[in-house]
């Protein structure tokens, strides 16, 4: 743990002596791996049944060998067209979960039904879903031991069951693809670290987690705590970044809302929020190698996977060569650690589709489907590919981690094959002030806080935020 | 060891009533960090032996090991005098203390801490980590030639990317030079316009995202403007070299852009700059043939481009484009009166090629030529309404000789390209082509050349 090694040392409330240490950051191995992430010539003619039957065909193979490894050969793997009434075999195919609430631009520009646009809500399940197996000719609806608020659309399972009288097919056990292979990864011999923060929400009206950002950085860039912390911030190798560095409130379109004439000299806010980001990268930069992947809320494309922040706005950061602008999705390889994550797009995505909100969970949820977003394209926005899915997990990661969760979460988690992965949830700074810290050699994650004073705690105890 | 640094401090506290934290003071004195910490501890010390009265605040910084709920967590606060004790005895293990800050009054919110560091570190940006315990080896900035290096590589990987479709006769950098081409085209014309243009030229250039239809069109578009601004007005500024080596650059710029020319590579290369030679003034000769030709050819492109949607558009404009010109027209000549906005032909007229479609073009050197005039006609659209559109047509007359030639292309095609002008130095919108802005082409026009006043008066 980081606190573990830092060694506590008493030699700051003293007159000045003559010592003036200086430790040097551990550098780390890096190669990044998300090229399938970036989009070059892009064209959006495309229907996305391409993206799903792209899916499917890459995960068929491995589902077959799952359903055999679970359920033996005798049972047979059917496609839906060769359904026998009564017969008990194993389907393979993409769920569809059919949701009355589901936003449908359809019934919203129907004139028949004369409904206005439905209101945002938290959660769009409800008890009426059903959830129907597609593969690449048909479609059959599951019933059975199979819990459908779990589900979301777009997860790709195997199902054993039998074909019933009325059409429908009755579960008695599914499985996913699970975990896919896992390059072993050589142990490290000191300690190492790598730093997660996401959520930095500048621009945003929060002045309080301005200085909390600020300590953030001065205690990563060796000016914060004595000589035992600082020199064990120097063993921290890397800084990820993980999306949402504009807070939400800088996505005000004035422009587009208010007369021209009021919003004529005003500039847009992510400008201001962008320049403030260049400020603090320029500190971090000049000290760490720094990742920075793009969110929500960030100033670059919708649709996943979302491209590089571009070098021009960080005009005082881009003569670093620390300074890494990367997609989201993002994959990288440090000191032999596989790190895959996003800036959370894709758990919020699901939060909103499926009963479960508890981000771990939905980590792992998605660790054993094997797919990063199995939501896009259908309610999350995404880029029409077209004869591969770049979300599907071709190797384990040893670190899995998604942005911008309302709290600090992380587990370890075990493939059928030995495979060990830490998930992380990283808590969204601007409102719990906490970063995380993974140990490379171990494995294991730490939270680190930050808090300072303010009005209110002059009567009760210092806050201390988690 | 030197004792002035607490008489600097004593004035930076009490005589200037700042907020001394250590990473301003190390800054300000450009000692390293640590030292600074320990100089705001030996002067708070020292002040408060001297004097008891002293009303010197202080904050410090705390950062432990806590364990929460069986989870260990590492916490850093920023905490003032009073609470320090009682922050240091909820951690488990206390790693470092040190003074934070020194001020005179007392803080009852942490927001001045953070606005003071800012500035210090605001005026020191370039070596803001000088002081500081750490060093990184890789953290070395770039020079500035190495950085050009970096950037070029980069530009010419993103132009190479998007011109997958695209031909590979196109400028190493495409897009730096895009914007000259450009330029030189509008150095002949009114100043605002070649401004408006070359900021959206510029934010196009800035603009990340490899170039999608929508800038593409708007840079063709653009082009198409131009060269109806050269086949329509008799300017005689532009020397022909001039006019082609511009149009020339600034067709490469935009088919590496791949603007919405044609996507077949080394034809439509050829074909454009047949196009645009052929929109010469003087060479009018065979232009109908060739036209006619090169209109075909690129018809045939499109329908065997593999990009349906592109093919679609065009034929939907061909469509759309054709019917507007087969109703009936009042013959009303209001050269640089603005329209009045209305209904017309969809943006897909922005994304035309440079046609040089001539319809009736009649060959240099007789007396009796057709010339472009703006006029009103009147039909009805899909709706069954009526509409009327001031768009510039071709017609003939016996005059004198003009070097205006007809680059006919459909006047609402023109109307919606001078519109969508207009409108972009407005709104930067760039798929909405349908507003309309027509003062931008009304000023362009007067700007350009007084025979298009004087076409007020002339013969129809």
């Amino acid at each position: 743990m980081f606190s573990d090694i830092t060694e506590q040392k008493e030699t700051l409330l003293a007159p000045p002596g003559t010592e003036r240490p200086v430790f040097s950051r551990d550098e780390r191995t890096y190669s990044g791996c998300s090229e399938g992430f970036g989009l070059g010539e892009r064209s959006f003619q495309r229907q996305y049944a391409h993206m799903y039957a792209a899916r499917l065909m890459q995960m068929r193979g491995i589902l077959k060998d799952r359903a055999e490894q679970k359920w033996g050969t005798d049972i047979p793997i059917k496609k839906l067209c060769d359904l026998q009434m009564g017969e008990q075999c194993v389907i393979v195919g993409t769920i569809f979960k059919h949701m009355e609430l589901q936003p449908s631009i359809l019934k919203e520009i129907s004139e028949e039904h004369n409904l206005l646009p439905q209101p945002p809500r938290a959660k769009y399940i409800s008890q009426s879903d059903e959830l129907i197996l597609e593969d690449e000719l048909q479609r059959i609806k599951l019933e059975g031991k199979i819990e459908t608020a779990k589900f979301v659309t777009g997860s790709v399972i195997a199902i054993m069951g039998a074909e019933k009288n009325d059409g429908k097919f009755t579960v008695e056990d599914y499985c996913f693809a699970d975990l896919p292979p896992q390059a072993p990864r050589e142990p490290l011999n000191s300690d190492r670290f790598v730093l997660l923060a996401s959520g930095l929400g500048l621009g945003g009206s929060g002045a309080d987690s301005m200085l909390g950002l600020q300590l953030l950085i001065d205690m990563v860039t060796g000016h914060l705590g004595d000589l035992g912390e600082q020199s064990g911030a120097a063993s921290i190798s890397h800084v990820l970044l993980a999306g949402n560095l504009l807070s939400q409130s800088t996505q005000d379109k004035d422009s587009t809302t208010k007369a021209k004439y009021l919003t004529k000299k005003t500039q847009a806010g992510s400008v201001e929020a962008i320049r403030l980001l260049d400020e603090l990268l320029v500190q971090l930069v000049a000290s760490v190698p720094v990742d920075v992947m793009p969110g929500e809320y960030d100033p670059t494309n919708y649709t996943l996977p979302q491209q590089s922040l571009h070098r021009c706005m960080f005009p005082l950061s881009v003569p670093y060569p620390t300074l890494q602008l990367v997609t989201n999705p993002y994959q990288a390889v440090m000191d032999g650690v596989r790190f895959l994550g996003t800036s959370g797009q894709n758990v919020s995505d699901i939060v909103k589709y499926s009963n479960i909100d508890d981000h771990l969970e939905i980590l792992e949820n998605t660790m054993r489907l094997r797919h990063l977003a199995p939501t896009a394209p259908d309610t999350l926005g995404c880029y029409p590919f077209y004869q591969q899915d770049p979300f599907i997990m071709a190797e384990c990661p040893h670190v899995y981690f998604s942005g911008n969760a309302p709290a600090y979460q992380s587990k370890r988690i075990k493939g059928p094959e030995g495979q060990d992965v830490l998930l992380v949830a990283i808590p969204e700074f601007s409102s719990t002030q906490t970063a995380c810290l993974v140990n490379l050699r171990t494995l294991e994650c730490e939270p680190i806080s930050f808090s300072t004073f303010s009005t209110e705690d002059d009567d009760e105890e210092m806050n201390i935020s988690h | 060891m030197d004792d002035l640094y607490l008489d600097n401090i004593d004035e930076y506290v009490n005589d200037q009533n700042k907020i001394v934290t250590y990473k301003w003071l190390s800054l300000t004195l450009g000692v390293h960090v640590n030292t600074a910490k320990q100089m705001l501890y030996h002067y708070l010390d020292q002040r408060r032996k001297e004097r008891s009265g002293t009303t010197l605040h202080a904050t410090y910084l705390v950062s432990g090991k806590c364990s929460e709920n069986g989870s260990v967590c590492h916490k850093v606060s920023v905490v003032r005098e009073d609470q320090l004790d009682d922050t240091k005895s909820k951690l488990d293990k206390t790693i470092s203390v040190h003074v934070y800050s020194v001020q005179k009054a007392e803080l009852k919110d942490s927001g001045p801490l953070y606005s003071t560091d800012y500035d210090a570190v605001k005026e020191n940006l370039k070596n803001c980590n000088k002081y500081s315990t750490i060093r990184c080896a890789a953290a070395v900035p770039l020079s500035h030639t190495e950085l050009q290096k970096v950037q070029e590589k980069v530009v010419e990987k993103e132009a190479t990317k998007p011109s997958l479709n695209d031909h590979t006769a196109a400028a190493p950098k495409p897009s730096v030079k895009q914007p000259k081409g450009i330029m030189g085209m509008f150095s002949s014309k009114a100043a605002p316009k070649s401004e408006a243009c070359n900021k959206e030229v510029k934010t196009e250039q800035k603009d990340e995202a490899s170039p999608t239809e929508g800038p593409k069109s708007k840079v063709s578009s653009k082009a198409n403007a131009m060269n109806n601004f050269f086949g329509k007005s008799a300017d005689k500024k532009v020397t022909t070299d001039k006019p082609d080596k511009n149009i020339k650059e600034e067709t490469e710029g935009a088919q590496s852009s791949s603007a919405a020319v044609s996507s077949k590579p080394s034809q439509s290369s050829s074909k454009s700059k047949q196009d645009i030679k052929e929109e010469q003034p003087k060479e009018s000769k065979a232009v109908k043939d060739d036209s006619k030709d090169s209109r075909s050819k690129t018809k045939r492109l499109e329908h065997s481009d593999s990009e349906e949607e592109r093919a679609d558009s065009q034929k939907k404009k061909r469509r759309r484009i054709k019917k507007p010109q087969s109703d009936s027209s009042d013959d009303e000549v209001i050269p640089d009166s603005p329209p009045v906005p209305e209904v017309q032909t969809p943006s897909p007229g922005n994304e035309v090629k440079k046609e040089p479609v001539s319809h009736q073009e009649a060959s240099e050197g007789r007396r009796r030529k057709r010339r472009r005039v703006l006029k009103a006609r009147t039909f009805l659209d899909d709706e069954g309404c009526m509409v009327t559109e001031k768009g510039y047509e071709s017609e003939s007359y016996s005059e004198s000789e003009d070097d205006s030639k007809t680059t006919s292309q459909p006047s609402g095609e023109s109307n919606s390209l001078k519109q969508s002008l207009g409108k972009r130095e407005e709104e930067k919108t760039k798929e909405k082509g349908q507003k309309k802005a027509p003062a931008a082409a009304a000023a362009a026009n007067k700007s350009t050349k007084q025979s298009s006043i004087m076409g007020f008066f002339q013969k129809k």
